[in-house]
């Protein structure tokens, strides 16, 4: 999981800062004492920054400044607001095992907002290319904000995040550009299309609506939707991006890793989807269908996911890694045979899936879509 | 730079972090104009910054930087890109079971 608890904090002294910290801060509202500590972890990197400036929107500028100039206007400002439709929320009835994977939800969804907002914001900090720098300062706005919408769900739940990391040592990794936008873009889209599906799920069997946030979503994923609108167009620039012959391979193997870690992910949570009232399979590959028909607007190729080995091996990708996870809690030799042999089951689903014949998609020349599910 | 020593060094930076339901974030920024580079550690000294809710805090602090070595600063640039699923987001976490 992407969170630990503060007392895996080593420090003792940043330990005992924290408790004196948080029993003065919360001492007003006694429902907070209970607060349960969640630390966030997100991940730092750094990418080539010159490669950043270097990039030009001149081709792409009419689209460029019409995407930029909604974003400046900012239409979703007002919209991450608790009003009335935001309804009470029995936590302490919940289902143990919903709520344990909803908070689960929540947290990573808080965490990964997060993490976009530290990311964006240093390379609007790092760049000197104005388009750019302007790109990354809204996206960054964008993402703090929908943390925060987050993490107010969590206060609710009684699970207080904690920005403490930031005294703590930091390993920066690094990503060349192009591999941030081939996987913010899919992210965002994805994002998107997961969003949407269960918003208009929920609008026609609004008895599964089990928590109001949900009702927040159909605006929140036009944020998601934006912010790969402009990947595309940054895709647009650089043709070699999207075309070469081994850009096209690791687009497919993208496509494969992001879809396959979503279709896995997703099972291991059947408690929420059954609140839901939405069958996983169904739901993965409605998001699959959604996301495939979007990215033809940059991706020169989509998976083939009615191929009649698609769904097969995602089952039993889904049942190595599960398998894997089961052996690993046994522990022991056999533990350790039994993760390996599901290790390389799973392995074998993987290279699989990769080896479906994708199909070719040669992108509109009019590369901007606006969100029509 | 040598290509197996490490390099440490200091620098005073602004801490911002804010904790309000229109916005939650955290933000480090070196104040001499330092730059991290691939394999790079940072740490923030003294107690976390911490933010009640409701709040922004800013506080003027100093990090430890230590720089990868040459050999380290490569196989970052060479592995990096592997590790690309942390930038993708799937609303749960890794486990495969809670």
């Amino acid at each position: 999981m992407n969170v630990h608890t503060a007392d895996v904090l080593t420090a003792e002294e940043g330990l005992a800062a924290i408790q004196a910290q948080a029993d003065k801060f919360d001492s007003d509202d006694a429902t907070d004492l209970a607060l349960q500590n969640t630390l966030l972890t997100p991940r730092f990197y750094t990418t080539d920054f010159d490669e950043l400036d270097a990039i030009d929107v001149s081709s792409v500028r009419e689209d460029w400044d019409k995407l930029l100039g909604q974003m400046r206007s900012d239409p979703n400002k007002g919209h991450f607001k608790k009003n009335e439709d935001w309804d009470a929320i029995d936590w302490e009835g919940m289902d143990p095992a919903l709520k344990l994977e909803f908070l689960d939800f929540l947290v990573s969804s808080c965490t990964a907002e997060f993490s976009g907002c530290v990311l964006y914001k240093e390379m609007k900090r790092r760049g000197t290319n104005k388009d750019i720098c302007e790109l990354f300062a809204f996206m960054s706005r964008d993402e703090a904000r929908h943390a925060g919408f987050i993490n107010d769900a969590l206060r609710e739940a009684g699970v207080s995040v904690n920005l403490g990391f930031l005294t703590k040592k930091k390993k920066y990794t690094y990503f060349r550009p192009k591999f941030i936008y081939y996987a913010t873009y899919l992210s965002e889209k994805i994002g998107y299309a997961r969003y949407i599906t269960i918003f208009r799920h929920l609008e026609a069997n609004p008895e599964h609506r089990f928590h109001p946030i949900f009702k927040w979503f159909k605006e929140w994923c036009n944020d998601e939707f934006s912010h790969g609108e402009a990947f595309a167009l940054l895709m647009r620039t650089d043709p070699k991006l999207t075309e070469s012959w081994n850009n096209r391979l690791w687009i497919k193997f993208f496509l494969t890793a992001v879809y396959s870690t979503m279709w896995v992910r997703d099972h291991a949570r059947p408690a929420f989807h059954e609140a839901l009232g939405v069958d996983v399979e169904w739901y993965d590959q409605e998001v699959f269908k959604k996301t495939s028909t979007i990215s033809r607007q940059v991706f020169p190729l989509e998976l083939d996911i009615d191929h009649p080995r698609w769904k097969p091996t995602l089952r039993r990708l889904e049942k190595a890694m599960s398998d894997g996870e089961k052996a690993a809690k046994t522990g022991g030799p056999a533990g350790m045979i039994g993760k390996a042999w599901a290790n390389l089951r799973g392995a074998a689903a993987f290279v699989s899936l990769l080896t479906i014949p994708s199909k070719p998609n040669t992108p509109p020349e009019n590369v901007r879509l606006e969100p029509a599910y | 730079m040598g290509l197996l020593t490490r390099k440490i060094e200091t620098a005073p930076c602004t801490v911002e972090v804010s904790h309000r339901f229109e916005e939650l974030s955290a933000h480090v920024r070196f104040d001499n104009g330092a730059v991290v580079f691939p394999g790079d550690e940072v740490k923030v000294h003294g107690s976390p910054v911490m933010a009640p809710y409701g709040e922004v805090v800013v506080e003027h602090r100093t990090a430890t930087i230590v720089r990868a070595s040459a050999l380290e600063r490569l196989w970052t640039r060479l592995t990096g890109d592997f590790e690309f699923m942390e930038l993708c987001e799937f609303s749960f976490s890794e486990e495969v079971t809670l």
